[in-house]
């Protein structure tokens, strides 16, 4: 399906879950994807000695982890992002929060934020990951679909149309818009238009492309 | 005074009978005077004397009906005069057949009244039932004298030139005189023991304000003394004693004086009581206390002791204990509660021990003040501790609401994660083997596995956000009403707060927010959770059962919708958004006129949190020995 991981050399990956059934799950689904697991633990503080060790691409970790179960997992993304790492990062969550999701893609590019459901999907789980080892950005569908459904008053996100909107959750699943395009059935062109549309709407014209396609979708996530 | 038409009218006639009653007596007095033959006259000092003494007692009548004390005693004083006859009043009656020998069968009546008197001292009625038989037996044998007068009496009987007694029916001289000789022996025997009963209860000390009743058995004494030598002297028909017949008369005038005064003084020493029940009613402090008492009972070296349950023995305010040995000349008045507890001891002069009336007064009020302020500790700490135990409940509970979340989360939510993992394996390997009946039966329990998954991560969610462990209420809030179907616009202006407080807040928010969706018919609502300051309540306003929250900063959540308004209080989510405040010692308020919009606001005290670990915070309320000390507290 993609062609990138059939030539690219094998991607070098980490693990952190307390949860060790998880942990091995997870664990044969990235490597039954080609993928190579340099490291598997259970806490956030043994995978960032994990990542100092070694040259990673991608680490895939929980949010919730000892000692406090509470935001360990966000924490220790943003430890990482503050000591310069681009390492792609994408985090596990039980719960759909757009919150933390928000946090996610505030701690900057490379970075994905997934329910732990999507293990049992292995595509959405590969994918998830080589989208953020390459730098790019993930949103869990029913993240999107939770903030899209919210109500809040003054809602920027309203005055799109159904379609710009359905493009901009895309955008925030961390599509290209070629792959909005494919997804959606329609012309590379016709995206590019509601890309456009939308980020006018959003106010967001003035930043570089890739930027403004970031502040578009924290835009969605309820935070600017 | 009162000054109601019917008090005017019943003083007015009052007046009214005291004026007639003067009158009367005057004219008795100054008539007989002026019917006596000159020679025949006392001598003018004595008889100004005796016609002065009916005055007394109507004056003395009309006092008694001022104080309002005693109506039977005032009625008394009022009819004295009536019946106070001069003997010269016959040189008036004498023409008068039909009515000589009636005046004659009461003219000793006053003595009974003036006994009864003395008897109903100081309160008005009878003390017991020999008191009462006296009075009664003497109004019997005065009736029987009173008939013998009638039928028996001759001219001769009265000095005077009388008509004839037309009730006469027998000539019987001698048995007359047997009779009236009879009768003045039995009255003269009734007032010395009248005398006798006064000085024994004076002795026994059992009446108020001695010091003025004194006078009473004096007087006593003195009328039965000369009464004797009366009745001595009219048996023996020898000429009365001038002397005596003056003291006898200043005795009887001094009764109702004594009675008069002697009521004015206790009614003063009630009002005294009353004044030391009202200053002491709210539990008093033991400095105020001891102040007090010697205001009341006049007496500067009144010492309160309290009773120290600890330490077994009596303290005063200071804290020294009773020293027993120095008591010359000093009474103790112990005080104990209605349950026999020793409560406190007064020490006071001796000459006070025969104020039992006071003092009793004096103890009641002590033993009110001081069950007052034991009732009230206990009710407080009573109180102090169902809050305590409320909110480790609520504590208790939202614990237990955690736990259960993240036993979900770390046990069955992620073994449905692995669950469905391996039936995805199973799938693929399925598919890939061709068995395609069997990859889609795998495909259908992940589906299914999914599902359960999802039901039990809302069922989890539900009793603990985990986002709200995580980043507290400016977290939580936003994601809160993020799910509620109304547009809110949400402000949330407090960082990390203590857990039991974020919980509480998230919850009632929570139920609000629910609520409103359910019923409002809104179409916004605003959400503002922010930290502000209360004053301390008005203890004054403190008994109108309204929650009041603690002084202090408090997180104070608003929670405005555009809805229909006219929620209904006794709904379960208003009571229980109630409940939930109140577990905390926060309060609850909600304004929703029908057609205005809803508006719920609640308080929650940030400090008044008591530290769960020392559930004895509020220990000092549960000491009811110390509620009225406040040298103890320091």
């Amino acid at each position: 399906m993609d062609p990138h991981h059939e030539e690219a050399p094998a991607l070098r990956v980490a693990i952190a879950d307390d949860a060790l059934l998880l942990r091995e799950g997870i664990e044969k689904v990235l490597a039954d994807a080609g993928m190579e697991i340099v490291a598997s633990v259970g806490t956030a503080p043994e995978l960032l000695s994990v990542i100092n060790a070694n040259e990673l691409d991608a680490a895939v970790l929980d949010i919730r982890m000892p000692p406090d179960y509470s935001d360990e997992g966000v924490s220790a993304l943003e430890r990482l992002r503050e000591s310069g790492s681009t390492i792609g990062v994408l985090l596990l969550s039980m719960y759909a929060t757009p919150e933390y999701a928000v946090r996610v893609m505030g701690a900057g590019a490379g970075t994905g934020y997934l329910l732990k459901d999507r293990v049992s999907e292995p595509q959405s789980l590969v994918r998830a990951v080589q989208t953020v080892a390459s730098g790019g950005s993930v949103v869990d569908p029913e993240v999107v679909s939770k903030l899209v459904s919210r109500s809040r008053a003054d809602d920027p996100i309203a005055r799109l149309t159904p379609r710009e909107r359905s493009v901009l959750e895309l955008m925030a699943e961390g599509r290209s818009n070629s792959g909005i395009a494919q997804e959606l059935f329609l012309g590379v062109k016709t995206v590019e238009t509601h890309v456009r549309s939308i980020l006018q709407k959003l106010d967001l014209e003035e930043s570089p492309e890739t930027h403004r396609r970031v502040l578009a979708v924290l835009m969605l996530l309820g935070s600017r | 005074m009162p000054a109601g038409p019917t008090i005017r009218s019943l003083v007015t006639r009052r007046s009214l009978v005291i004026a007639g009653v003067i009158a009367a007596s005057l004219a008795m007095s100054i008539g007989g005077w002026a019917a006596t033959p000159p020679e025949e006259r006392f001598a003018p000092s004595y008889a100004t004397l005796h016609a002065i003494v009916p005055l007394v007692f109507a004056i003395c009548a009309a006092i008694a009906w001022r104080l309002d004390v005693a109506p039977a005693a005032a009625r008394l004083m009022a009819v004295f005069p009536l019946l106070w006859i001069p003997q010269t009043i016959y040189n008036v009656i004498a023409p008068l057949g039909w009515l000589w020998p009636i005046v004659r069968g009461v003219d000793l009546l006053w003595g009974v009244l003036a006994g009864v008197l003395v008897l109903i001292y100081p309160r008005g009625t009878f003390d017991d039932l020999a008191d009462k038989a006296i009075a009664y037996s003497a109004f019997a044998v005065s009736a029987v004298n009173f008939a013998a007068v009638l039928l028996l009496a001759v001219p001769d009987a009265v000095p005077c030139d009388c008509a004839p007694n037309p009730y006469s029916f027998l000539d019987a001289p001698t048995a007359f005189a047997v009779i009236d000789a009879g009768f003045r022996l039995f009255g003269g025997a009734l007032v010395v023991v009248v005398a006798i009963r006064m000085l024994m209860r004076w002795v026994r000390g059992s009446v108020p304000a001695r010091t003025i009743v004194f006078l009473m058995p004096v007087a006593l004494l003195a009328w039965a003394t000369t009464l004797a030598i009366q009745v001595i002297s009219y048996a023996i028909d020898a000429e009365f004693d001038e002397v005596a017949a003056t003291i006898s008369l200043i005795a009887i005038a001094t009764i109702p004086v004594c009675f008069v005064a002697g009521v004015a003084h206790t009614r003063n020493l009630r009002a005294r009581v009353a004044d030391l029940m009202r200053i002491t009613r709210e539990s008093a402090d033991r400095t105020l206390w001891a102040e007090s008492l010697a205001r009341t009972l006049r007496d500067p070296s009144v010492r309160v002791y309290w009773w120290d349950d600890r330490e077994g023995v009596y303290t005063d305010a200071a804290g020294e204990p009773l020293d027993r040995s120095d008591g010359a000349g000093r009474g103790m008045l112990p005080i104990s509660s209605p349950s026999g507890a020793r409560l406190a001891l007064i020490r006071h002069d001796l000459a006070l021990t025969d104020n039992t009336r006071l003092l009793d007064g004096v103890s009641s009020a002590l033993r009110l003040s001081v069950d007052n302020g034991r009732l009230r500790a206990q009710v407080e700490a009573t109180l102090a501790q169902v809050r305590e135990s409320r909110e480790r409940i609520v504590r208790a509970g939202l614990e237990t609401r955690r736990r259960i979340e993240r036993d979900l989360h770390d046990g069955a939510q992620q073994r449905l994660v692995a669950l469905a993992l391996q039936l995805r394996v199973l799938a693929d390997r399925a598919a890939a083997s061709g068995e395609s009946e069997l990859a889609e039966r795998a495909e259908a329990a992940i589906t299914e596995s999914n599902v359960a998954l999802r039901e039990l991560r809302e069922l989890a969610h539900g009793l603990h956000p985990s986002l709200l462990s995580a980043g507290g209420l400016a977290l939580a809030v936003p994601e809160l009403a993020g799910r509620c179907p109304v547009p809110a616009t949400v402000d949330v202006e407090v960082g990390r707060l203590p857990e039991l407080l974020e919980s509480t807040a998230y919850f009632v928010l929570s139920e609000a927010l629910a609520n409103l969706a359910k019923h409002a018919r809104a179409t916004r609502v605003w959400v503002t959770v922010d930290m502000t300051t209360v004053d301390a309540p008005d203890l004054e306003s403190d008994g109108d059962g309204a929650a009041h929250p603690r002084a202090g900063e408090v997180v104070r959540l608003v929670v405005r919708d555009d809805g229909v308004g006219g929620a209904d209080r006794a709904g379960t989510g208003i009571v229980g958004m109630a409940d939930r405040a109140e577990a905390v010692g926060g309060s609850f308020e909600m304004r929703s006129p029908v057609g205005g919009g809803t508006s719920i606001r609640v308080e929650l005290p940030l400090a008044a949190l008591p530290d769960t670990s020392t559930p004895s915070a509020n220990a000092k309320y549960a000491d009811p020995a110390q509620f009225a000390d406040p040298a103890s507290r320091g």
